[in-house]
């Protein structure tokens, strides 16, 4: 089997995660051992001492390009769980310095002998392209990159599922709202693909559908009530309201009107469906408080599973890199 | 300098002539056609299994100068185009200052003539700084040598200001190059389609190359200017083109070569090598733009080229600049579509000469003898490393950087002058 070029870059020789830049073109083993390795580390969380070794002496920084304090606290927290050092850089890239001022930037964090560069930044494959320019020996993790990837989050989405719902192969799973705009989306679908589920929709507006969605590998579906038919999840995705401005949509209300989820749209779902939402939730826009609060969400658990999944990415990528790095010094 | 040429394939589209030939060149010009020549040269040149044709023409090439010195000069890029064997060069006026005055086009052409590589027939801005809002002096670029008018990459989105440019310019019979892409649409990075949706990259969905260039045959029909069409995209662009030809509009059109070579498949793990405007497209649009050279459609094939330096392509794909240097791969890359939808060596060498001078009312170079020698000689089956020894653009941006390639120009001839001999 030959690789995809994000694989390759993605995985060692012997296959184990180096970086993580997308979920898209991993193995499905691969995505299971992340899963698991997630599970174990769901136990930490609920222990009176919270910390495991598997980073200790080593330097994760966090490298965000765009702003964003949630992601960045859990990432700043699962590394702290794990021992390692960690250093916040917030980067703001101005226009007249695009491009060259992230060379720079990169190349001196690297004479800083970092370890891990947790990377959040606007322009799609910004991630892969740091991967590329600073290999080898840091590993680069993926905290979201322009509307292209956000592996961890629907890693931490696919281990919510997981844990409430078992095995994929049977499920039928919607994702609503804004797909275009969303890197969640993308990573959501591609694990999901992988992970054998084999009814994948995704419901929005036209203007809010990238092109060729269905290339993705899933049904598309512009009626809400059709698309959650007997689904077993649903994955409700966050509506910037700047989409207003741009034509996208007309306005919050007609979107909560059509694509808002309520009770008498979820009950259009299974009975025991599982509501789950990457936050911050739009009360109103895409989602009733009372669903959002409601027996059938997740939303509270996804934050906890986060923490978990990004110590389980962060530590399997840190192997990766240490295996490369022995087998380097053998020869 | 005397100069015999002894049994090359003799390639002329213009006048129907593919013929083993001798060619014996004296004083700059084509002294004597035909077989076994006896004259004595000074230099005598074996040239069994070598393609003999007019010095081409490239009806669009990016020289960077005046102002982007550290891309490329006037002087490494007309270089660059003589080792493809192009002889004559319309340059963009998309320069810094843009081309929009006698002193900037006097500065290309004392340059490129001090250079000595090649002919550069000066393409000048259609608008004042290429801003879209004051006309240039049309008539007085005219009479310094401007051959055409172009807005290069810049959309003129006013229709008032678009008919009043082509009004204005249909008066002196000064002819329009057009680069058709509605510049709201075109805001993007790559071919919307499955793989902009995979990667995360803003689309630009084909339309806005089809409404652009509908857009313009609406005012071309309107004021009966003549124009030309360059780097036509996509599928539907070509089927523009042809039913507006078929409806007897004075118009031509062309191809740029990474056009008919790539896809947007080669964006895959964000490779911006291939970053290019307009956007490489899918298979079946390539294979469009490749049936519409074999038809005629597209008159001529153009190189596009854009050097670049290192920093400009070293960024996140977006953030990296659009455009490919072209010259150094321009000939192997050519010779590698023969057979491809069907269409033939002649067809291709006719679409960077023939095809493209008359699309630019330019004299053709013709191999006949009494006529300046304006002569490229190819190698089609020489295999050759392109790497940063061979090349000679000073471009960064070379697609085939470090491989191995399959024909070469071995010679070209500038009215009798060496330009590049291999």
């Amino acid at each position: 089997m030959t690789l995809s070029p994000s694989a390759q870059l993605q995985l060692t020789e012997s296959g184990e995660l180096r970086h993580f830049l997308t979920v898209d073109g991993l193995p499905r083993p691969l995505l299971e051992r992340i899963i698991d390795t997630a599970n174990s580390f769901v136990v930490v969380g609920n222990q009176e001492v919270k910390k495991v070794p598997l980073l200790r002496g080593k330097t994760v920084v966090n490298l965000f390009f765009e702003n964003s304090t949630r992601t960045r606290s859990t990432f700043e927290l699962a590394a702290k769980r794990l021992s390692a050092d960690v250093l916040n850089l917030d980067i703001k890239t101005s226009a007249t310095s695009k491009g060259e001022s992230l060379l720079d930037t990169l190349r001196n964090l690297r004479a800083m002998h970092s370890d891990m560069f947790v990377v959040r930044h606007s322009q799609s494959g910004a991630p892969h392209f740091i991967a590329e320019q600073v290999t080898p020996n840091v590993a680069i993790i993926n905290a979201g990159d322009g509307r292209h990837a956000h592996p961890t989050q629907a890693m931490l989405d696919m281990l919510t599922i997981h844990r409430h719902k078992g095995a994929f192969d049977q499920l039928k799973v919607a994702i609503v709202g804004d797909i275009l705009h969303s890197r969640v989306a993308r990573d959501q679908v591609h694990a999901l693909a992988t992970l054998g589920c084999k009814d994948i929709r995704l419901i929005g507006p036209n203007t809010l559908l990238p092109a060729e969605a269905a290339s993705l590998g899933v049904t598309v579906y512009t009626d809400m009530d059709m698309g959650l038919e007997e689904v077993d999840v649903i994955i409700m995705l966050r509506l910037q309201t700047e989409r207003m401005d741009s034509a996208f949509l007309p306005s919050a209300s007609e979107y909560y009107q059509v694509y808002g989820l309520n009770r008498q749209r979820l009950a259009k779902a299974k009975p025991d469906a599982i509501v789950m939402h990457p936050g911050p939730i739009n009360r109103g826009i895409e989602i009733e408080s009372e669903v959002a609060d409601g027996s059938q969400s997740l939303i509270l658990d996804q934050v906890g599973y986060g923490i978990a999944i990004r110590m389980a990415v962060m530590s399997m990528a840190m192997s990766g890199q240490m295996q490369e790095r022995q087998a380097a010094e053998v020869i | 300098m005397s100069l015999l040429i002894r049994q090359a394939r003799v390639l002329d589209t213009q006048q129907n002539l593919d013929k083993v030939l001798d060619v014996y060149i004296a004083d700059g010009k084509i002294a004597a056609m035909g077989d076994k020549l006896q004259q004595d040269a000074q230099h005598t040149l074996n040239a069994e299994g070598k393609l003999l044709v007019p010095g081409l023409t490239d009806l669009l090439g990016y020289l960077r100068q005046p102002g982007n010195a550290q891309k490329g000069t006037i002087e490494s890029e007309t270089k660059a185009a003589a080792s493809a064997g192009f002889t004559t060069i319309l340059p963009s006026p998309d320069t810094q200052p843009a081309t929009d005055t006698t002193a900037v086009m006097e500065l290309v052409q004392d340059r490129a003539e001090a250079a000595g590589f090649c002919d550069v027939a000066c393409v000048a801005a259609l608008t004042q700084g290429l801003e879209s809002k004051h006309l240039s002096n049309i008539v007085g670029l005219s009479k310094a040598g401007a051959i055409a008018f172009s807005n290069a990459g810049r959309d003129i989105t006013s229709n008032t200001i678009l008919m009043r440019s082509y009004e204005y310019a249909a008066t002196f019979g000064a002819k329009i190059f057009i680069q058709a892409q509605d510049a709201a649409l075109a805001n993007g990075h790559m071919h919307e389609g499955a793989l902009a949706t995979r990667l995360g990259l803003n689309g630009i969905p084909v339309i806005a190359e089809t409404l652009s260039i509908s857009r313009h045959l609406q005012f071309i029909e309107h004021t009966g200017v003549s124009a030309h069409f360059q780097q036509i995209s996509s599928d539907k662009g070509v089927e523009l083109i042809r039913d507006a030809k078929a409806r007897g509009l004075d118009i031509t059109a062309d191809v740029d070569l990474a056009h008919l070579c790539y896809t947007e498949e080669q964006i895959q793990g964000y490779a911006s090598q291939y970053h290019v405007q307009p956007p490489l497209r899918s298979e079946a649009d390539r294979q469009a733009l490749l049936a519409g050279v074999a038809d005629g459609t597209l008159d001529a094939i153009v190189s596009a080229h854009q050097p670049h330096e290192a920093a400009a392509k070293c960024a996140p794909f977006a953030d990296t600049a659009p455009g490919m240097a072209m010259y150094d791969t321009f000939m192997p890359l050519l010779l590698s579509l023969e057979g491809k939808a069907d269409l033939t060596l002649s067809q291709l060498i006719d679409a960077v000469t023939t095809g493209a001078t008359e699309a630019a009312n330019l004299e053709s170079p013709i191999i006949e003898e009494g006529a300046p020698a304006y002569l490229c000689l190819i190698d089609p089956d020489m295999q050759w490393q392109l790497n940063q020894d061979t090349q000679q653009s000073l471009g960064a941006n070379q697609s085939l950087i470090d491989s191995t390639l399959t024909g070469r120009t071995v010679l070209t001839l500038r009215g009798g002058v060496v330009t590049w001999i291999n």
